[in-house]
């Protein structure tokens, strides 16, 4: 196992509710979260820094 | 009757929060709000203060893992007396560091009666790295993962351990500006956010409490030492409070049990204001719980409530966040508290 530190920023959701599903779905693709949390935001993007793991 | 009065204090860790961003500095903010909730569910930054803690009664000593988890209302807090607590070192600890820690774990057995395990060092060094982020935010990654996990299975599995301490060796780094500021009462712990990763790891992969404390060689004295750092140079190692804090932290479990708190018993959460984009402050959001956001305790980062769309009830300071949670506990409307109430004739609901 690794843990890797990432950044990404993604498209800002209506709700919260489609945010947060969204940044869990766009962290896997690099993957296992383990800990994360949005750093900044606007009303177009919304950037997250987080540790995720891999096997 | 009315069921019990549950609030939320979160400060997360490694951003610079003003209040609870350096050494244990946001108990008497927990100890205070404490006094005014039937149960009060945080987390070891905020109840952590190396040498020093405080035995808060109807605390929950809930990881970060874990409180993300339980926010999310995928997890109970099942609240425990007394839990039998595993301790992993890290094998890059030098030897004299690894006794104190030990004679640590000693004093805590012997003077304060705590149940703790056989120990175990790990199989290899954890090798501990530290990160700031673009944002001013720490974080961390360690190099030998499994090796950390194989320790904890070990004490799990074998000792019959029902929480895990971890002491991993930190890099000593005494002339960096970072450390200088936080020692000063600065900027950001700059090993925060590598330590979360470390107890993450172990809460998320056996679902037990665990609490870590860095090992660390002893700093050269600085007159001008900030009060809210002062409680990690008191001694040797930060491992007290964690010891104690894990003695009585809740269980977690994914079954329903009539013992367990559920994420939608929270009547309230308390949080600052500008660190609104962490997990459980999301979920908790999605449900009836009064989310708190207190201005005073300001941050690195820039993440208010209202730029995600989180409804919030914003005030200036942690006094002012009790108040609310008074009047909410005893259903009154804080509103009705200030010299000027809007009439209701101005607020017809539209058909």
């Amino acid at each position: 196992m690794t843990t890797d530190f990432i950044t990404i920023a993604i498209p800002f959701q209506a709700s919260v509710r489609e945010l947060h599903q969204a940044i869990d779905q766009e962290l896997r693709a690099f993957g296992e979260p383990l800990r994360w949390a949005i750093t900044r935001v606007t009303s177009e993007t919304v950037e997250i820094e987080a540790v995720v793991t891999r096997d | 009757m009315t069921r019990p009065y549950t609030v939320g204090l979160i400060v997360p860790t490694g951003i610079g929060a003003a209040i609870g961003g350096y050494a244990g500095d946001a108990l008497p903010v927990a100890r205070a709000i404490a006094q005014v909730a039937d149960r009060l569910i945080t987390h070891p930054n905020v109840l952590n203060g190396a040498q020093l803690y405080w035995n808060i009664p109807n605390a929950l000593y809930v990881e970060g893992y874990g409180l993300d988890q339980f926010a999310a209302g995928h997890w109970g807090l099942l609240p425990e007396r007394s839990n039998r607590i595993g301790l992993i070192l890290d094998r890059g600890i030098e030897p004299d560091l690894q006794l104190r820690h030990l004679q640590v774990a000693d004093a805590a057995r012997a003077t304060l009666g705590l149940n703790l395990t056989d120990y175990i060092v790990t199989d290899q060094p954890l090798n501990v790295t530290l990160k700031t982020a673009k944002s001013g935010a720490t974080w961390g990654t360690i190099e030998y993962p499994d090796s950390l996990l194989r320790a904890a299975d070990k004490l799990i599995h074998h000792a019959g351990a029902d929480a895990i301490a971890v002491i991993a060796r930190f890099p000593d780094d005494p002339e960096s500006e970072a450390l200088q500021n936080y020692r000063h009462g600065q900027g950001v712990d700059h090993l925060a956010g590598a330590e979360a990763v470390i107890s993450h790891l172990i809460v998320r992969t056996f679902r037990v409490p665990c609490a870590h404390a860095p090992a660390l060689s002893p700093l050269p004295l600085d007159p001008n030492l900030s009060p809210r750092s002062a409680a990690e140079e008191l001694g040797y190692t930060f491992l007290p409070c964690v010891l104690v804090g894990l003695s009585r932290a809740p269980r977690l479990t994914e079954f329903p049990n009539p013992h367990a708190i559920w994420a939608d018993e929270v009547d309230a959460l308390v949080i600052p204001v500008s660190a609104c984009g962490g997990s459980a402050t999301l979920s908790l959001s999605q449900t009836k719980t009064r989310i708190i956001a207190v201005e005073e305790n300001h941050t690195k980062i820039q993440v208010p409530s209202e730029a995600l769309g989180i409804r919030s009830t914003i005030v200036k300071s942690y006094l002012e966040a009790i108040g609310v949670l008074i009047c909410d506990r005893a259903g009154i409307n804080a509103a009705a508290l200030s010299a000027e109430i809007v009439s209701i004739q101005s607020q017809l609901l539209g058909t």
